[in-house]
């Protein structure tokens, strides 16, 4: 069947751009961070426009197997990892950037665009407008992201990835073609308002509903920017301090902050066994966080940080490059990268030497991000593990992000057991809170996530896919 | 962007690795290891690699262009560096059969270096470029490689000494009077210039008799061997080392200057570190001995040759060299020429696509890096591109001729010895 099917392939895309090559396929395999399970790709095509996509998911249907969306297998769940075989569609070659409205500031993408790509197209033709982009590497999917609720460097003003997006053109588990949002009845890509909002069938879904082929996403006007850290002794206080700001200040762009323990990790660092396990406990400044600021003037960017500081009340209040000119000469690019993401973060995933890491990270209330800490921290201090936390705050402060990070070697199977044991611990634990809700889960924590939610809720999720696939050829294995 | 750009100009601002032109923002505790080991030392940091995909881009520069000619021709993930490091570490891992695929993806490859340039995790910045080559190496041990294009070369080397299938006979056919005596200057032509582009080597021994330096060639010049070297057939290199660190010696000359990027690597870094092959005298590019001579007024490169150019760093020459100013400064000193750089300069430079023996075995990919750089130096509006090795000029010229593109190819010795013979012959006019 598979020499057919790669002929059918070929014939749609051209013989160079499919291969079952086990040289080629076996990168498709794994998410190489993680070390969650390894999938299989039977094949992997790279179509080029959505005609093509459309004739690969029809041959999918054609011959009942799994079809896989891919753009570079980089988000750290499995997510893209092809979990029961079949064809896995790299878009990497649909990453042209179609248009660039600079009057109502939007972008259309292709489905394969990264974050390179978009960033560099703006920063050359439209210098003047930036899009919200996460602390990913380069290489890293823009829709995929928006897709699955990323967070970006501009989430407290402006949301989370999915509030991004204007709307898509997506390739339907069957085959048909649809427009979401304003594109679907005018050549502009401005809005989802106000019509039916037929982007939340693609939106969280892990890949599951559809191929996205092309987005709208929103852009921002790209002011001159100052970066403040905040400083507090533990997470607690740093997280009241980030909620008074958020409350009495405009103009922030994002506020985020780490740990000392990953804010070691980002710097450079790695693990060692004389580092605190619970930093708070033995006295080491907790918190670091980031606040960027925009403003049009220096008139006006003193009056607003000025706000912040007031604001901020017990916080310590420093910029950037003075906080970074504390730390030895070589830990300060990574600090200095940080206002220009996409970013390189090698040693969150290269903490205890081995490129390993996995997160159990969540959306939650302002009210349990410091608790959800404490949890993380002393699960892994069980486990003698180092809890690298990071947080944002989102869309003006009515929500939160909070992610603990563990490191591991992904190439030493005991260690990559003791490090999911933590992680599963910690995960159950957080998930006590009431309002936790983990994003980009691995397999293992998808079931957990949907716990608590009514057993009518679950059929509707469940009813909603069947119709958008009733021959359950997309992505079977990832979302619900 | 204010605080921004302060920011990001400190993290630009990296410092070079030692002995390379590769420019590292340099990392707290990074593990440092040995050079020059079989690939499977580097087992345990090649599984380091996330495969992020950042080596598919320029860092925080350059409005993140792409890098890697092998990867955008081909697209599949198999032939970036992310796809490198973790199909080797499959391999080693024996979750993959050594197969004549894994060698051609190993092959399909120029070596330059621009990946490893942009990645920033310290282990991979620093040393994979030692794994890429280790690869070939075993890819040969296990009868897998070279490809025959390359087995085919390696052949005539051993046999002519040069990789052209010419006689060694006709190696100095192109040089009319041979230098007699001794020399301050040996050039050591190589193989290109002898065979293939004799106007590089006509230039540079009449820019060398112009400056009334003392200058020799060897009597018995054999291929470098970094042809064989960078497709890891390496048995046979050593030898050529040998033999010509003995004909270096043999001439008594104070520098030994070449005017091929691959050469100079070779004589420069390889033989020394590679083989113990240290010679006496000092070596140099020709753009840094011809930059001297002009400095000291040896050379008067006084015609205007109102060109705008554009220069393309040979990889052999910039990133693993580390020189990167010299023909610059060169082309400063030429009056009328006005250098407009492509967007992806100095560590940045998109590779001509002919190096590593991706010519001869991958003319698709050679041909395909070779038009991306002719598109690019279109696109700064300049009428000649210049190039500081032989090979690259090559490839490059035979790819704006291909293009029908009206760019002129030419090598910085020939540059500057059009502004040196047209002022001389202007001053015997007057």
């Amino acid at each position: 069947m598979w020499l057919e099917v790669r002929r059918e392939l070929e014939r749609v895309v051209g013989s160079e751009y499919v291969s079952s090559d086990p040289e080629v396929t076996f990168l498709y395999h794994w998410d190489f961070v993680t070390a969650e399970e390894p999938g299989v790709c039977d094949i992997v095509v790279m179509p080029g426009s959505t005609r093509e996509v459309q004739e690969v998911v029809r041959l999918a249907n054609k011959w009942r197997i799994p079809v896989v969306p891919w753009v570079s297998g980089v988000n750290i769940g499995g997510l893209a990892t092809p979990r029961r075989g079949g064809i896995v569609v790299d878009l990497r070659r649909m990453n042209r950037i179609l248009e660039v409205n600079e009057d109502d500031m939007y972008a259309v993408v292709e489905g394969g665009t990264t974050w390179g790509d978009l960033k560099g197209h703006l920063e050359r033709h439209h210098p003047d407008l930036r899009p919200g982009v996460p602390w990913a590497p380069a290489g890293a999917g823009v829709v995929p992201c928006y897709l699955c609720y990323g967070f970006t460097d501009l989430s407290f003003m402006a949301g989370t990835g999915a509030d991004f997006l204007n709307g898509l053109e997506v390739v339907l588990p069957t085959g048909e073609v649809v427009r979401t949002g304003s594109c679907m009845c005018t050549s502009y890509w401005h809005s989802r308002a106000p019509l039916p909002d037929l982007t939340g069938l693609f939106v969280g879904w892990d890949g599951a509903t559809g191929i996205v082929t092309k987005a709208g996403v929103k852009l921002w006007p790209n002011l001159p920017t100052e970066y403040l850290i905040l400083l507090a002794d533990t997470v607690r206080d740093g997280v009241e301090a980030f909620k008074r700001v958020a409350r009495k200040c405009t103009g922030i762009l994002d506020m985020c902050f780490v740990n000392y323990t990953w804010l070691m990790s980002l710097l450079g660092y790695h693990e060692k066994e004389e580092d605190p396990l619970d930093p708070e406990e033995a006295g080491v400044q907790d918190f670091y966080g980031l606040i960027a600021v925009a403003a049009s003037s220096e008139r006006e960017m003193e009056a607003k940080k000025e706000a912040i500081e007031e604001a901020a009340g017990t916080g310590v209040l420093a910029d950037l490059e003075a906080v970074m000119e504390l730390f030895p000469e070589e830990a300060r690019p990574q600090g200095y990268a940080l206002v220009n993401p996409p970013i390189h973060f090698y040693n969150c995933w290269n903490y205890s030497y081995g490129g390993g890491g996995e997160w159990v990270g969540c959306y939650l209330s302002s009210r349990h991000v410091a608790s959800y800490y404490r949890i993380a921290v002393s699960v892994a201090k069980k486990y003698g593990r180092h809890a690298q936390m990071y947080g944002r705050v989102m869309s003006g402060g009515h929500h939160w992000i909070a992610r603990v990070n563990i490191s591991f070697n992904k190439d030493d199977p005991s260690d990559i057991e003791a490090a999911r044991r933590c992680l599963m611990e910690i995960d159950e634990k957080v998930r006590q809170l009431p309002s936790v809700v983990r994003y980009k889960a691995p397999s293992w924590a998808k079931e957990r996530n949907f716990s608590r939610a009514s057993p009518d809720s679950l059929e509707l999720i469940k009813r909603v896919r069947r119709l958008l696939d009733p021959n359950g050829v997309m992505n079977p294995g990832h979302g619900l | 962007m204010g605080a921004r750009s302060r920011l990001l100009a400190k993290l630009k601002a990296g410092e070079d690795i030692p002995g390379t032109g590769i420019t590292l923002r340099r990392a707290p505790e990074q593990l440092e290891l040995e050079r020059r080991r079989p690939l499977s030392y580097y087992r345990r940091v090649l599984y380091f690699c996330g495969k992020c995909g950042q080596c598919r881009y320029v860092y925080q520069d350059a409005y993140w262009s792409r890098v890697c000619p092998s990867g955008e021709l081909r697209k599949f993930e198999a032939y970036y560096l992310g796809g490198k490091n973790l199909l080797l570490w499959g391999l080693l891992s024996g979750k993959l059969e050594w197969t004549s695929k894994a060698a051609e993806i190993l092959y399909h490859c120029t070596l330059c270096g621009n990946c490893v340039q942009q990645c920033q995790l310290p282990e991979i910045h620093n040393y994979a470029l030692e794994w890429l080559h280790a690869a070939r190496v075993e890819v040969v041990n296990r009868g897998l490689g070279p490809m025959p294009e390359h087995r085919r070369f390696g052949e005539w080397v051993r046999r002519e000494h040069n990789p052209y299938m010419e006689p060694h006979s006709a190696r100095l056919s192109w040089l009319g009077e041979k230098p007699k005596g001794k020399g301050e200057v040996t050039y050591f032509v190589g193989c290109t210039s002898s065979y293939r582009e004799l106007e590089v080597a006509k230039a540079v021994v009449s820019l060398l008799k112009s400056s009334g330096v003392k200058f020799t060639l060897l009597e018995d010049e054999w291929c470098c061997g970094s042809p064989l070297y960078w497709t890891g057939q390496v048995d046979v290199v050593e030898e050529l080392a040998r033999h010509n660190a003995r004909e270096l010696e043999k001439t008594e000359a104070a520098v030994a200057v070449t005017s091929c990027a691959g050469c100079y690597r070779m004589l420069k870094q390889i033989y020394p570190e590679v083989y113990g092959v240290e010679l006496s005298m000092e070596v140099l590019h020709i753009s840094e001995l011809l930059l001297k001579l002009v400095r000291e007024g040896a050379l008067q490169p006084e015609r205007e040759l109102s060109w705008a150019v554009t220069y393309h760093d040979p990889c052999h020459l910039g990133r693993h060299t580390g020189v990167y100013e010299a023909p610059r400064q060169l082309i400063g000193s030429i009056r009328g020429l006005e250098l407009r750089e492509m967007l992806r300069n100095r560590r940045n430079a998109w590779c001509c696509g002919a190096g590593a023996g991706v010519k001869s075995a991958f003319k698709q990919l050679a041909s395909y890096a070779a038009s991306e750089r002719i598109r690019e130096a279109e696109e700064t509006g300049a009428q000649v591109l210049l190039t500081a090795c032989p090979f690259c000029e090559m490839n490059l010229r035979e790819a704006a001729e291909k293009a029908g593109s009206k760019i002129r190819v030419l090598d910085i010795t020939q540059a500057l010895s059009y502004s040196i013979k047209a002022s001389r012959s202007e001053a015997s006019q007057h």
